[in-house]
């Protein structure tokens, strides 16, 4: 009895966070936000400008700056990334990965949102996808498709930068996806590696999968026990690209943005920015918003926030599954795939 | 007393999250050996044909106890574990 009375009470309380973080996004939307410019308004208020101090300054008033504003958004992120994770139902995503080629893209892109905001889950996932006969084109779009449009980047998208950016970015990274998907599973590379990952009878695994479900209040500490790892994991390497983007947004002038960051050299300058150039989760984001308030076109935006999934990182994970020359393939196609969707995006947002 | 076999299924190289999960499982193992359980905690690759064809697509890391998956996709604690590792010696 006293147990089950303790149990309650962890529950509640647990549910009581999650219910808070919630309403304070909520919250926050619905009253009006602080504007963008109160970090070079202090800068400017402090008279720094042309001493040393002024490079100490920068990275600091500009990191205290985004997250005053930022952090509620952050809060949400991780907790709803860690709660999605903890309670989606992985078991009965996984049985069904194995299930042929419709099924296999279809669980590829919708499901690889909410089961990889965490990159070491994504390589196994990929070899398990091809290991479990659905095949290559399966496997490759669920690759491209996880980073692109994670649970974590697609929410920090919309809440600083905008939703329909955010819409827009899982349409295209979805097409994308499945085009380079399908072009890999119909070249002699891919099916090599189709046939070398062939499992004798992988349709009807010999052992039993009987996933224990904990009681509610165990499930929701894990939660926010992975919302916290996830958020280790990141944060680190976030302040230090924020550090950078600091700099940036002082010393760029919007005249260097607008020139080359619009039009179709913008988009093309952007996807390759956006792509080699290794920029941790959520980097891309804060980088991608001080340039576009800087007069970055939308269609560039987009291309520079696709350039996620051919990322050097990635790509060397991948090349140790797949041969050098399906990587090659998926990461000429995910690039044109961003060069083409932020020049459509561009063209018929009326913003290139 | 029947022996248990416990597996801890990640990749290779593991994992942060996994090596968490192994942590747990030897923690309980090591509990439960001093009481005179007989618990045998060894790793599996998660991307190796046999535990693919062994257990189909897995989340890492994924715990199986006597061949039967019981944890996937989070870390549990050492006295889940322990729970589980006692429940399959009965």
């Amino acid at each position: 009895m006293d147990g089950k009375t303790k149990r309650t009470v962890k529950t509640g309380i647990l549910l009581a966070f999650f219910i808070i973080v919630i309403s304070l996004l909520v919250y926050s939307r619905v009253t009006a936000r602080p504007t963008k410019e109160t970090f070079r308004n202090k800068l400017d208020e402090l008279g720094l400008w042309g001493t040393p101090l002024v490079y100490i300054a920068i990275p600091v008033l500009y990191i205290a700056d985004y997250f005053s504003h930022a952090w509620i958004c952050l809060l949400f992120a991780f907790s709803v990334a860690g709660l999605i994770y903890e309670f989606v139902p992985k078991e009965a995503i996984t049985k069904y990965m194995g299930r042929g080629k419709a099924v296999g893209y279809f669980l590829a892109l919708g499901m690889a949102p909410f089961l990889t905001v965490c990159s070491c889950t994504m390589v196994p996932l990929f070899g398990g996808v091809l290991y479990a006969g659905a095949g290559i084109g399966p496997a490759v779009a669920f690759l491209l498709m996880a980073p692109a449009a994670n649970i974590l980047t697609i929410l920090m998208t919309g809440e600083m930068i905008s939703w329909e950016i955010a819409g827009v970015r899982i349409l295209t990274s979805a097409a994308v996806a499945l085009i380079a998907g399908f072009i890999v599973s119909i070249t002699p590379w891919g099916k090599a590696i189709e046939k070398e990952f062939q499992v004798a009878n992988s349709a009807a695994p010999s052992a039993k999968v009987e996933i224990v479900k904990p009681p509610l209040d165990e499930r929701l500490w894990a939660a926010l026990k992975f919302a916290g790892y996830l958020a280790k994991q990141i944060l680190p390497f976030f302040i230090v690209g924020l550090i950078v983007v600091g700099y940036l947004s002082a010393f760029i002038p919007e005249e260097i943005v607008e020139a080359y960051l619009t039009g179709v050299t913008g988009v093309l300058v952007a996807s390759v920015l956006g792509g080699p150039l290794y920029t941790p989760t959520l980097v891309e984001i804060a980088l991608g918003q001080e340039l576009w308030s800087k007069g970055m076109s939308k269609g560039a935006l987009l291309s520079w926030l696709m350039g996620q999934p051919y990322d050097f990182a990635n790509a060397m994970a991948v090349s140790r599954i797949a041969k050098w020359k399906v990587v090659a393939i998926y990461v000429v196609i995910a690039w044109a795939g961003s060069v083409a969707s932020g020049l459509l995006y561009g063209f018929l947002s009326g913003s290139l | 007393m029947k022996e248990v076999k416990v597996e801890v299924i990640g990749p290779e190289p593991p994992c942060m999250r996994c090596q968490a999960a192994k942590k747990a499982v030897e923690k309980a193992a090591e509990k439960l050996r001093q009481a005179g359980f007989m618990v045998n905690v060894e790793k599996a690759n998660i991307m190796s044909k046999e535990i693919v064809q062994k257990y189909g697509v897995l989340v890492s890391p994924a715990i199986a106890i006597n061949n039967t998956v019981k944890i996937m996709g989070r870390v549990p604690s050492p006295e889940e574990v322990e729970k589980m590792i006692m429940e399959a010696a009965k």
